[in-house]
């Protein structure tokens, strides 16, 4: 298990924590042993494929489905022992959490604020501040059967946020978003994070995973495949390609030899560029366009390719063959 | 903490930890308030819901009335209007305990109690709430039912009979609000719960005083029909609204009433809790 995060005296308090979270229907393991912890202000993606266990784990911390084994706490509270203590301190929205669809915005907003017992006033300041901080206005008031899925997402994250909760649970906030709802959604995200909202997100998008989590546990089949922080995945597939455009026809064979044997080079002549793998690392790329340029190479341009999540998401997930260090059996 | 400026103002309530008795009853009540709140806006929202509540009773009076009404009236010797009426209350109330459970089903189906789970409440405001607003939705159609017998020609003994027949079959339909939620609780598909409810409420309410006296029907049948609570509930209705001796039937219907609440009010909010 690879710990996330430093822990300095200085951080955060933790305010998120799973531990062994386990999990089985019948014979079927949904999670087995997921363990995490967020502080305030982190971000947490779980990612992973339709199935791999990431709303059972979300619905386990969350209060609606019980822990077969280990445990899950929400500022010390046990998730098991105290759910009455950790509903106050959560906010969950996605697919596991609806809102009415036969009340409008505001009126949903309205019916959580109260179940949550906000006072009346504050209630109302922060129904209206909340609309308007999230630009709803122009649909708060029709009920939410009718919404676009942008503002039915919007409603459904805001809905969480009504009793400002230190502890956010987003279970694929921004499935079936179109491009531009889901970067709204985002910027929410990570200003929520930036005000010291402990979130934890789950995601089948790795775009999404990178841009807002600052650590991330890949999960697949129920187990946590890699964890670590998007650089630190990146990191371990040592994949990036170093790809050169050389300039005359003639160059490219000679550019071929300079390189020497590197297992994996790829060649393609007609626009004459070569893929060159270079591991973990700019050195090995520096040192290989120096080596091109003394050898008097015209190089009309260049650029180091790193591995996307997407990549380290497919060689760890099963789905792509290439072994890594600490790809799993 | 990161000292960025705020948007909106936090506003982080004082945790409520381990609340007395006192303090989580009234929570409770607050909640089943505002769950009566939504479902009460949810009610004005769809008037079809108690357009279908009451069209069962229309069907049954005009039917029954100007079909079988000559023939079981002159049988058993009986104005057949004024029995048939206070039996439609109690069938139009059933009705309406029928949507507690697939209004429930569909909350459950749609997802929205699962926000409801993860909130600070009280789990049973959700369905307190429901059947409350279900017995306030019963009030209006059985006031619609009312006005239809008095366009064809009944008649109540008195005001106060009119309003303690609607109140006493108001009563039976939330004790069946009941049985309903718990079995919405337990199979959570709207389909499903629809044709489970059909199970019990047709064969309850046509082997029953309803529409026709028990001495018209077999022998061997009469001890059921006699005691069952849609017969109760029928007969002490009936000795409401058209002000005859109720006595008994009262009593024996709100038992049935109480029985129903002891057995299916811990029972579905257990079978609502239940995660897996």
């Amino acid at each position: 298990m690879i710990t996330t995060g430093s822990s300095t005296s200085d951080s955060p308090a933790v305010v998120i924590e799973a531990r062994s979270l386990t999990k089985s229907y019948g014979d079927v393991r949904a999670l087995q042993e997921l363990s995490f912890s967020v502080r305030a202000g982190q971000v947490v993606g779980l990612l992973g494929p339709n199935g791999a266990g990431k709303t059972t784990a979300i619905k386990m911390m969350t209060t609606l489905t019980s822990i077969d084994k280990g445990s899950a706490a929400i500022n010390g509270f046990d998730v098991s022992a105290r759910p009455d203590e950790v509903r106050q301190l959560i906010g969950l929205a996605g697919q596991s959490a609806a809102v009415d669809e036969k009340l409008t915005a505001r009126e949903n907003l309205e019916l959580f604020g109260r179940l949550y017992k906000i006072p009346r006033g504050e209630r109302r300041r922060r129904v209206a501040g909340l609309i308007d901080q999230f630009d709803m206005g122009q649909f708060a008031d029709r009920t939410a059967g009718t919404y676009s899925g942008g503002e039915r997402r919007r409603l459904d994250v805001v809905a969480a946020l009504i009793a400002d909760p230190p502890a956010l649970f987003l279970d694929e906030p921004t499935t079936g978003l179109d491009p531009r709802s889901r970067a709204e959604l985002w910027n929410a995200i990570s200003m929520l994070a930036a005000q010291g909202t402990a979130i934890v997100l789950t995601t089948q998008y790795l775009e999404e995973a990178d841009r807002l989590a600052g650590d991330i546990l890949i999960i697949d089949h129920g187990r946590v495949v890699a964890s670590g922080t998007p650089e630190t995945l990146k990191r371990q597939l040592r994949r990036d390609v170093l790809e050169v455009h050389v300039a005359a026809d003639e160059d490219v064979a000679a550019a071929l030899a300079i390189v020497g044997p590197v297992v994996g080079v790829t060649t393609d002549t007609p626009s004459r560029r070569i893929g060159i793998p270079v591991g973990d690392g700019a050195a090995r790329s520096l040192d290989l366009l120096r080596a091109l340029q003394d050898g008097g190479i015209a190089i009309a341009d260049f650029q180091l390719r790193r591995p996307t999540l997407d990549d380290v998401f497919l060689v760890l997930t099963g789905s792509a063959t290439i072994e890594t260090e600490e790809a799993p059996s | 903490m990161t000292a960025t400026t705020r948007a909106i103002s936090r506003i982080r309530q004082e945790l409520v930890i381990d609340p007395s008795a006192g303090l989580r009853l009234r929570r409770a009540i607050q909640d089943t308030g505002s769950v009566l709140w939504r479902d009460v806006i949810r009610t004005t929202r769809q008037p079809e819901m108690l357009a279908f509540a009451v069209v069962m009773g229309v069907f049954f009076l005009v039917l029954f009335n100007y079909v079988f009404g000559g023939s079981i009236g002159a049988g058993a010797r009986i104005d057949y209007l004024a029995f048939l009426v206070p039996g439609v209350f109690v069938i139009t109330a059933l009705q309406g305990a029928q949507q507690t459970s697939l209004g429930l089903a569909a909350d459950l189906a749609e997802g929205v109690t699962d926000r409801f789970r993860s909130l600070p409440m009280s789990q049973l405001a959700v369905i307190a709430g429901r059947t409350i607003a279900d017995a306030m939705r019963n009030v209006a159609g059985l006031i619609l039912v009312a006005l239809l017998a008095l366009l064809m020609g009944y008649r109540f003994a008195s005001l106060g009979g009119a309003l303690a027949a609607i109140a006493l079959a108001t009563a039976v339909g939330y004790g069946f609000s009941w049985l309903g939620a718990a079995i919405a609780a337990k199979i959570r598909q709207p389909d499903m719960v629809g044709m489970l409810s059909m199970f019990w409420l047709f064969p309850l309410m046509l082997a029953s005083t309803a529409f026709s006296p028990a001495e018209t029907m077999p022998g061997w049948l009469q001890p059921f029909v006699k005691y069952q609570p849609i017969s109760a509930a029928s007969d002490a209705v009936r000795a409401l609204a058209n002000g005859t001796a109720a006595g008994a039937d009262v009593s024996l219907t709100a038992g049935w009433v109480a029985l129903l609440l002891i057995v299916f009010v811990p029972l579905s909010l257990r079978l609502y809790r239940k995660v897996d």
